[in-house]
């Protein structure tokens, strides 16, 4: 088939037959349209999941604006094709194709997968083989497009290392423009594949696996992590920008024809979190805080309202409540917008400092439920991963909101904390019985009618630069005991409980703290036809396991083994400026059962203001 | 900034009601009724057009379109009725939300409504069609003669899928629904039919309903279907209006 015949048969033949055509039209409004005669590279943005999903995420908007203000770059967007469309796709021998203009993408210079959870990996592979491009690094030829990967599980990178030419650590906004640089160069030059690796390697924060051999001791253990070449960094640093005041923000976004997961303006008001809870990564990988101005917010909303036409804002960070100027910035985003009946929603508020009149204050436009996180049961292990909460504040919290009507609420929690005992797992169900009972300790006539509280327990999975990276993650087994004993403990019928399926966290341990090792497992579990691991429908366990038998390795080994703290980890070459010695001393703290203060306190001497020039920690 | 002419109170103002016909093209033809509808506020609250909003926890923008469209069928007649704050010109109001508009979808012109007028989709009660397709190994006057017979028929069952009830098949009788069904020409294995149909909330025939017991009458494939809703009518006096027709009567 030629190329314009494929174009039209892929829209007026294909999509017709899949479930959501919507989902691989493109032509949305404010996305990007470009003569590709007249551009040098281009760029497939991938996402490993559905559109839905990959388009409520805030760093493919940023990325994807920031590519396609570079005149001679057109950067299109790929999603992971739903098994309709991949059937379809299969069928007719067509490539995987961008949204933007149906080429296929092995035709473009660079095809950049974001990695935000693990469980996306196989659908990695699947992208790649559907897009005609050899699954191997090794195995790609000149003329075939680099395969580029960032995001959070970059930083562990390993078991992406067959598959990926090269990572970019940290933050995307200059590093990615800094690699394309080097690419126009070598481009120009005609050089050869190996010297582009080479060359792009020198690039702080760029890493290509390739160029790394790796020793095994005979434990499986890592023994060492080597170079091949001189002039390839033993540490790859991650990279941060200095501050967000002025950073880069585009003029506009995507305005997506189909329902999406997060439909809305999505404002980020600070990166980074100080809170130092000792089970999250993202609290870690992320520092440090850098907050947006005020004034560079409101312009920001004041413009994406104009030009997308949303209705609702959504303020985006990983601690809302601790933003510097949340109030009066909340006061005049209602203030200015409440006119033209714009929402605001404040995800993420934390239970100690939580203020009902804020969240009052931005529901006057659209009311909906409240959600907090308490994490942990009982204080003891609230203690000992640091988040810091008391189960005063939460009952505190939820007896003002039930006092002014709110019947809705949402607390979450985990299982599987190191340290925890039954009595820890049964303290959950006396906590989520304490809120039931303010709820009734509240005069009928102030509280609302039809009280319902949802208690979501997930599954806690020991992720690299944490505290808990050297633990031993629960066993299934384990964690479905818990789930039970917690289910039996809830008594109320107002209580709706909600857990996750372990056997999908068994996984995402697996390869959060996996190796190189684990490329082989997972190219095999693709072929044995493991996709959308993320969601439960797709998801095949039993394949999984046969995948890791055929491969001669042992999934245990990555999830159910305490490490030495001398033991050297898949990620040792990776810095994330949080350094090693700081974690260990937080994992000996959270044994104690001691705290450690929120940085915006005292400096903890985590190590990230050493990870630029000078210090990089926000000013206060 | 650019809330510079929408009005603070939206207490007890007079509204105003207009009725726009726009395209529904090629580019958009997968976009569903309901992200269609999402579209539009959103075109017009990008447009800053003075649009009136419901009250309640909710507030939602007082919008309502005419007879739904299948997925992948184009339209150069669509309808849609909105409550305005204040008067804005037709004209300036059409230019603004075609500015405002993602490619494929175009505002083609308004009116006015009248203080009692009937909306939309309560007047919509026929639909025009323009089917193009491929068959093989047949002609036009073969063509034509069987579709002669086809709708000489005394009864033409079809097999209805009911998306409310589990995708349940049921049997219709949907000859009494086709008011019309012209050949219009035929390029080499290529043939347009026009089709006028009952449409609306009293009785309904999808073109494809059609398309699919034709097929099977015939007993042949149908390749490369392109359906475009040509216009949407209602009666007024015994005589077929289009709905913008109709508002004028109405004034």
């Amino acid at each position: 088939m030629n190329k314009l015949f494929t174009k039209e048969y892929i829209y007026d033949e294909i999509l017709p037959n899949v479930e959501k055509p919507g989902r691989y039209t493109g032509n949305e409004w404010n996305s990007i349209k470009k003569d590709t005669n007249s551009v040098f590279i281009r760029f497939a943005f991938c996402f490993p999941d559905v559109y839905e999903v990959g388009m409520s995420h805030l760093g493919t908007k940023i990325l994807y604006h920031l590519l396609n203000e570079q005149d001679d770059i057109y950067c299109e967007r790929v999603f992971a094709p739903w098994p309709d469309l991949e059937q379809n796709l299969r069928d007719k021998n067509i490539s995987l194709f961008s949204l933007e203009t149906r080429d296929s993408i092995s035709e473009f210079d660079f095809i950049g997968f974001t990695l935000q959870y693990e469980m996306s990996y196989t659908n990695i592979i699947n992208m790649l083989n559907l897009a005609h491009v050899p699954l191997k690094s090794k195995n790609r030829k000149e003329k075939d497009p680099f395969v580029i990967a960032g995001g959070p599980c970059a930083y562990s990178p390993e078991p992406l290392a067959d598959f990926v030419d090269l990572f970019l650590l940290g933050e995307g906004e200059e590093i990615l423009l800094e690699v394309m640089d080097k690419y126009r160069q070598w481009k120009k030059a005609d050089e050869t594949r190996i010297e582009f690796l080479k060359q792009v390697a020198t690039i702080d924060g760029v890493y290509v696996p390739s160029l790394y051999n790796i020793k095994y001791n005979e434990d499986k253990t890592i023994n060492e992590i080597v170079v091949k070449y001189n002039g390839v960094p033993n540490k790859i640093k991650k990279r941060v920008l200095k501050s967000l005041k002025g950073a880069y923000f585009p003029k506009e976004i995507i305005v997506p024809f189909i329902d999406i997961v997060h439909d809305r303006i999505i404002l980020e008001i600070f990166r980074g979190c100080t809170r130092g809870c000792r089970f999250c990564q993202a609290g870690m990988i992320y520092r440090p805080v850098r907050e947006r101005d005020m004034e560079e917010l409101l312009e920001i909303a004041d413009r994406l309202l104009d030009n997308t036409g949303y209705d609702e804002i959504s303020l985006s960070s990983l601690s809302t409540s601790d933003f510097s100027e949340l109030n009066k910035l909340v006061e005049k985003l209602m203030s200015k917008y409440q006119n033209r009946k714009i929402g605001l929603s404040l995800p993420s508020l934390r239970i100690d400092s939580f203020s009902l009149k804020l969240v009052q204050e931005v529901q006057k436009v659209r009311k909906s439920g409240l959600t907090f996180a308490p994490e942990a049961g009982t204080q003891r292990l609230r203690d000992v991963i640091n988040k810091g909460v008391t189960e005063d504040d939460l009952i505190k919290s939820v007896t003002s909101a039930f006092e002014t009507g709110y019947n809705n609420i949402k607390l979450y929690f985990m299982i599987g904390l190191p340290t925890e005992t039954d009595e820890d797992v049964l303290g959950i169900a006396d906590l989520a019985h304490k809120v039931v009972e303010a709820y009734y300790g509240v005069p009928k006539e102030k509280r609302g009618k039809g009280l319902r509280v949802t208690v979501s327990v997930s599954s806690f999975v020991p992720k690299a630069f944490t505290p808990f990276q050297w633990v031993k993650q629960d066993t299934i087994e384990e964690l479905k005991r818990k789930q039970k004993l917690l289910q039996s403990a809830i008594k109320r019928k107002q209580i709706t409980y909600n857990w996750h399926e372990p056997y999908v966290s068994y996984m995402e341990g697996v390869f959060a703290r996996g190796d190189r090792r684990l490329g082989a497992v997972l190219e095999k579990a693709w072929e044995l036809g493991c996709k959308f691991d993320g969601w439960d429908q797709h998801f095949k366990y039993d394949l999984w396991m046969k995948a890791f038998e055929c491969c001669d390795v042992d999934p245990d080994f990555y999830v159910n083994r305490a490490r030495s703290f001398d033991e050297i980890q898949p990620w040792n070459h990776i810095d994330v400026g949080v350094t090693n010695k700081y974690l260990l001393n937080e994992y000996k703290k959270s044994l104690d059962e001691k705290l450690t203060k929120d940085c915006r306190e005292a400096c903890t001497g985590c190590g990230i203001n050493n990870l630029g020039e000078g210090g990089v920690c926000d000013e206060k | 900034m650019k809330n510079s002419n929408i009005s603070n109170s939206d207490q007890q103002e007079e509204k105003f009601s207009i009725r726009l016909k726009f395209i529904k093209g090629n580019e958009v033809k997968y976009i569903s009724h309901l992200d269609l509808m999402r579209t539009f506020q959103r075109a017009i609250r990008r447009a800053d057009i003075p649009v009136s909003y419901s009250s309640g926890f909710n507030p939602h923008q007082e919008i309502s379109f005419g007879a739904p469209l299948a997925l992948g069928v184009t339209s150069n007649a669509e309808y849609l009725d909105l409550k305005l704050k204040s008067v804005v010109e037709i004209e300036v109001l059409v230019e603004r939300l075609n500015n405002a508009l993602p490619e494929g979808i175009r505002v083609l012109n308004g009116i006015l409504l009248g203080d009692k007028a009937k909306n939309a989709m309560s007047l919509v009660t026929h639909s025009k069609y323009k089917v193009s397709l491929s068959i093989e190994d047949t002609n036009f006057e073969q063509l034509q003669k069987k579709i002669d017979e086809f709708l000489k028929e005394q009864e033409i069952i079809a097999l209805k899928e009911q998306p409310k009830k589990g995708f349940k098949v049921k049997e219709v009788n949907i000859k009494p629904m086709i008011v019309e069904m012209t050949l219009l020409e035929g390029i080499g294995d290529r043939y347009s039919i026009n089709c006028l149909l009952l449409c609306g909330s009293k009785a309904n025939l999808k073109p494809e309903l059609l398309l699919k017991s034709f097929s099977k009458y015939l007993n042949c494939n149908f390749y490369n279907v392109r359906i475009n809703r040509q216009e949407v009518y209602t009666e007024l006096n015994n005589q077929l209006v289009d709905l913008l027709k109709y508002a004028e009567s109405e004034i």
